[in-house]
């Protein structure tokens, strides 16, 4: 298919210096539709205007609400006009815009009206948009119209009819069900589309009845079906019935012999659906078989290139299960290789190797060497992976192949192309012992030249595992160190880790391995000098030559037994510390969350490994992460993180969220960022925090975060000041700046260049709770006690008209942010007064504990009393402000 | 009834096969009556669809207004909507004729009461005019238009107006 998609592309090209579309601009266009609302209205002008419109939309541009409104009853206007070219164009015009319910119903009575109106083309047209816009009830008051409709002696009326009742049959399929004896009686149609359709639609109706679509399909079988297209179906329908009788007994297989009379018909599209749902029974026989690849070879040699095509699709997938029966169509086949249209070649090709003995091999190869480079990548991948299975079934063969795949190898082409060579000949290597030297130094001679990345680091593996086993290892050294000379950072460490693992297998070339090594000690890249002292280290590089132990080729060539994606985020969360990294604390189950759902609400990405539900747990690891940045590190004891607070909605573009760490006289927040676009890799990404509403805090430090590849979250942080020990309360606002840059997906490098750009945040809030921490007492009479009234102080509120009680207790200890004890949070139902008792700590480390007695009168109105003791007169004093003001 | 009736009939109070349904949307004609060429726009009732109604008020030089006379209950809602209607921007300048309808029935509010009922005494600098109708027999329709027509002349020497519709 490439052939044809490359000659669409040069259309193009010319179709873009001739169009009459050229520079058609949105706002001009809406300027223009203006013209709509004219009391005179020109209809050519109006249709020209409608007509960029459509354009418009056609290539994806959006209008935004407000503009398809205004668009959509300008053109209600043109109703007026009884110009019928015009009112076509109203009605694409309709669908298109496609406005909300709430506004389209506008035109019902409009659509109602030319639905019945004299010329069929009104009939036809408004019957297909009324279908789109109806609802279920404007369906019902409409139905007797349709169903005329479907027998309409219009086929384009009928036609528009049925075609709706397909689409109509997803959503109210009890309606459309009702429509079945006019739907059979457009079957018996003259006319080969309403027949074509309303065969489609009879089908639909029925799918879900087994024994109805097997009537349908014998009835039909008997009479005459005049449309092709209608055949084709019942072909395709026939097939189906077949499958599900589950027979696979030749000789009374149900429907056979009306499949291979349709290969008879006049029609090709006909011929060509029967030979192929011959070629697709389940356990087909050669017998039954030799009809339909018979008039598939015919096809072969047409002058059509799409029936040239079908035929060698069909053939080919034949060819999978059935060589032989193939073989006769080799001749017609060959001669397909030099077919002008490539993908027909392609599939010729690659049928040929697949029914091929070993005696053609070699003359294939020759022709497919030929044609390889006129190909297109994802071709040439076909041709690739038929030769690697011709490889393996005729191992004897594999000099030629494996000449074949190096030649390829080092012409031009792009990543998945040559992925898919050098996976083959990493198959051949693994498989074909006699192949492995002489693949191994094609795949070095291709690394000497290789501008993919992930390719070389591939490659260098896989020779580190392979070359120390081959007869001469030495003479791989020579390619593994050129790349530590000239590659990037990334293929440098790979190809340390290559020399150390020949170092450690083959004792000969210890001391030359030793002086390479160290030579990397001197590498501007951290990982690779790293890997380096590493390596020397373990294979004892600053002594004698010794055996390598076992336990360091184990590290070197055993797996890590956890999963990558697991370290990864383990690492990333280690803090560089006297305690060495612990790679058992790595977990080793597999998460395997699609994206959606790991940002579902009840599985907040805690950032940090800090799991929201165990707050000890999570603030050491915060104050261990906040104490380690040199900003923040002076900020004094942490005393709250807040659980994360999520700043975007799920599924966006980027993910973010919140935690809010409290100190005496600062306040950091930590914004989570997630970014899930795979094109996308975000750098130098700040939030931009507007604290207007917040006039007590001032912003005294921000750190970026440096880059934010796409999944794996990162951190941003900013520091505000606040005066000390005052639970000042406030609202930010948030932006997320950031530099983005644009990733290949196939290569997963990024652009150089990038461009700044910025997403706007939910707002964010401190409130008192952020003060109070959730400590709770086992015993609160007693610590009530033994707090004493020294500083106690009790008021009484009220709360105003509630639902119930429950709601005003569950408002009052969000509010306060404190611990419920002794179970006193539970209201009992139907309860008129009830008792609650909190417990917290507040900032400053100061003891609180709260009795709140809840009453309701007979308006449902809520009043309750509030008693604070804590060691802290004013600490009292702020819980009552906090209460009066919330 | 002859051609041109029939034509000017249907378009001020829907054709016989859809009079029987309510009217969800609206129904555009091009009535000529003394070489006054109107496109009656005429727009459904329902209160779904009175929010759509000011999409329609640009370029209006008339509004007709079909008031139920029977239905003394709605008359405050009709006024409120009225108001509305007569208050738009894009409305000031329109002409307004009211129908007093269902003259032929026994109760229903003099042309009288319905001015009362919609406040058109209080209107200022407004040319407005209440009419007295049966559409069943299509009794006042030619008075009415006859004063819209000569009203409209006047207002303008154009010869094409629009004019809306609107029914309680
Ligand atoms: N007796 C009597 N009945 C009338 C008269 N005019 C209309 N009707 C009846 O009132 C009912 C409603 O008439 P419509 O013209 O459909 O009302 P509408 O206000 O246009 O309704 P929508 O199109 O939904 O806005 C019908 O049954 C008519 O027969 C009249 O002058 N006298
Ligand atoms: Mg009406």
């Amino acid at each position: 298919m490439a052939q044809p998609l490359i000659k669409k592309d040069d259309d193009r090209d010319d179709e873009a210096e001739y169009s009459p579309f050229l520079g058609i601009e949105k706002g001009a266009v809406l300027q223009e539709a203006r013209v709509f609302n004219d009391p005179q209205l020109d209809p050519r002008r109006c249709s020209q205007v409608i007509t960029k419109l459509l354009y418009l939309l056609n290539q994806g541009e959006t209008f935004t609400k407000i503009e398809a409104t205004e668009v959509f009853f300008a053109v209600t206007k043109l109703f007026q006009s009884k110009d019928t070219g015009l009112r076509r164009m109203v009605y694409l015009m309709i669908k298109e815009l496609s406005p909300s319910a709430d506004e389209v119903i506008i035109v019902t009575s409009s659509l109602m009206k030319d639905m019945n109106s004299k010329t069929d083309m009104y009939r036809a047209n408004a019957i297909r948009v009324l279908c789109r816009i109806t609802d279920g009830t404007l369906l019902t008051q409409i139905e007797r119209y349709l169903k005329q409709a479907i027998v309409d002696k219009n086929p384009v009326v009928a036609s528009a009819a049925l075609v709706s009742g397909i689409h109509l049959l997803q959503t109210n399929p009890e309606i459309v069900k009702r429509w079945s004896n006019e739907v059979q009686e457009a079957v018996q149609s003259r006319a080969a589309l309403v027949q074509f359709h309303a065969l489609a639609l009879l089908h639909q109706i029925r799918q879900n009845d087994r024994l109805a679509v097997s009537k349908l399909v014998s009835n039909l079988t008997r009479g005459t079906v005049r449309s092709p297209l209608a055949q084709c179906l019942l072909i395709r329908y026939i097939s189906q019935v077949i499958r599900e009788s589950g027979s696979t007994q030749t000789g009374d297989r149900p429907f056979y012999d009306y499949l291979e009379g349709c290969l008879r018909h006049k029609a090709e599209m006909v011929i060509f659906e029967a030979a192929r749902a011959i070629t697709e029974l389940s356990g087909v026989t050669s017998r039954e078989l030799t009809p339909a690849i018979t008039v598939l070879q015919l096809f072969l040699s047409s002058s059509k290139p799409v029936l040239r095509f079908a035929a060698v699709r069909t053939l080919n997938k034949v060819a999978m299960t059935h060589p032989m029966a193939v073989t006769n169509c080799n001749i017609d086949m060959e001669s397909l290789i030099s077919d002008q249209n490539r993908s027909i070649a392609t599939l010729a090709i690659t049928t040929l190797l697949k029914t091929g003995n070993e005696s053609s091999v070699d003359r294939l190869m020759k022709q497919i060497t030929n044609f390889m480079s006129d190909i297109a990548d994802e071709f040439k991948i076909v041709v690739v992976e038929a030769i690697r299975s011709l490889c393996l079934k005729f191992p004897l063969k594999y000099r030629s192949l494996m000449n074949f795949l190096s030649n390829i190898l080092r012409e031009e082409g792009g990543f998945e192309y040559k992925k898919a060579i050098v996976d083959s000949i990493v198959i051949l290597i693994r498989d074909i012992p006699d192949a492995k030297e002489s693949g191994l130094l094609h795949l070095c001679e291709f690394i000497e030249d290789c501008e993919f990345t992930y390719l070389s680091t591939q490659i260098l593996h896989f020779l580190g595992v392979e070359g120390p086993k081959t007869s001469d290892p030495s003479k791989y050294i020579r390619y593994i160190y050129n790349r530590v000379i000239l590659e990037n950072a990334t293929v440098r460490a790979s190809a340390v880790s290559t020399l150390a693992k020949f170092g450690a297998m083959v004792d000969s070339l210890k001391p030359r391995i030793f002086t390479l090594l160290r030579r990397c000690l001197f590498d501007s890249d951290d990982e690779v000098r790293d890997r380096a002292t590493l390596y020397l280290e373990m294979l004892g590089g600053d002594g004698e030559i010794v055996e390598t132990q076992k336990d360091v080729k184990e590290f070197l060539f055993g797996s890590l037994d956890v999963p990558l994606s697991n370290l990864e985020t383990s690492l990333k969360n280690y803090e560089p510390s006297e305690e060495p990294f612990d790679i058992n604390s790595v977990p080793k189950e597999v998460k395997s969350q699609p994206l959606a759902e790991k940002k579902a609400p009840n599985k907040k990405p805690t950032g940090l490994g800090a799991p929201a539900t165990e707050p000890s747990s999570g603030i050491d690891a915060y104050e261990k992460l906040l104490s380690s940045i040199p900003e923040f590190s002076s900020f004094g004891k942490l005393f709250k993180s807040s659980a994360p607070v999520e700043l975007t909605e799920a599924e966006t573009e980027y993910a973010v969220n919140v935690v809010k760490h409290i100190f005496d006289g600062h306040v950091v927040f930590q914004y989570n960022c997630t970014n899930t676009i795979p094109e996308q890799l975000l750098e130098n990404v700040t939030v931009i925090v507007d604290p207007s509403e917040a006039e007590e805090f001032a912003e005294v430090a921000s750190r970026p975060l440096r880059s934010l590849p796409y999944d794996s979250p990162g951190q941003t942080f900013v520091a505000f000041q606040k005066p000390e020990g005052v639970p000042a309360v406030g609202k930010f606002s948030n932006i997320l700046r950031f530099i983005v840059k644009e990733v290949d997906p196939s290569t997963g490098e990024a652009e150089e260049d990038g461009v700044e750009d910025e997403y706007q945040l939910e707002d964010l809030e401190i409130v008192a709770a952020d003060y109070m921490l959730k400590v709770g007492v086992s015993n609160f009479r007693n610590a009530w006690e033994t707090m004493g009234p020294d500083f106690e102080k009790v008021d009484e509120y009220g709360l105003g008209p509630r639902e119930s009680l429950v709601e005003a207790v569950n408002a009052v200890i969000n509010l306060l942010g404190m611990q419920p004890c002794e179970g006193t949070e539970v209201v009992p139902s139907n309860s008129r007064s009830h008792t609650c008792l909190l417990s917290g700590v507040f900032i400053g480390n100061v003891k609180v504990l709260v009795r709140l007695q809840f009453g309701l009168d007979s308006n449902r109105e809520v009043a309750m009393k509030l008693a604070v003791r804590s060691a802290d007169e004013a600490v009292s004093d702020t819980i009552h402000e906090i209460v009066a003001s919330g | 009834m002859g051609q041109a009736f029939r034509k000017l009939f249907d378009a001020f109070f829907g054709n016989t096969e859809m009079r029987f349904m309510k009217l969800v949307g609206f129904n555009v004609e091009k009535v000529q009556y003394k070489n006054v060429i109107f496109t009656v726009w005429d727009v459904g009732g329902q209160e779904k669809l009175r929010p759509l109604w000011r999409h329609y008020f640009n370029n209006t030089d008339g509004l007709i207004y079909v008031v139920d006379s029977l239905d003394r209950e709605r008359i405050g809602k009709a006024r409120q909507e009225f108001q509305a209607i007569i208050n738009d921007p894009f409305m000031l300048n329109s002409v307004i004729l009211v129908f007093a309808n269902k003259q032929d029935l026994k109760g229903a509010m003099t042309p009288l009461e319905v001015c009362e009922g919609l406040g058109l005494f209080e209107l200022k600098n407004r040319k407005w005019h209440i009419q007295g109708t049966c559409a069943l027999k299509g009794d006042g329709l030619y008075e009415g238009l006859d004063w819209l027509s000569s009203t409209l002349k006047e207002v303008r020497a154009a010869g094409y107006s629009s004019v809306g519709t609107s029914s309680f």
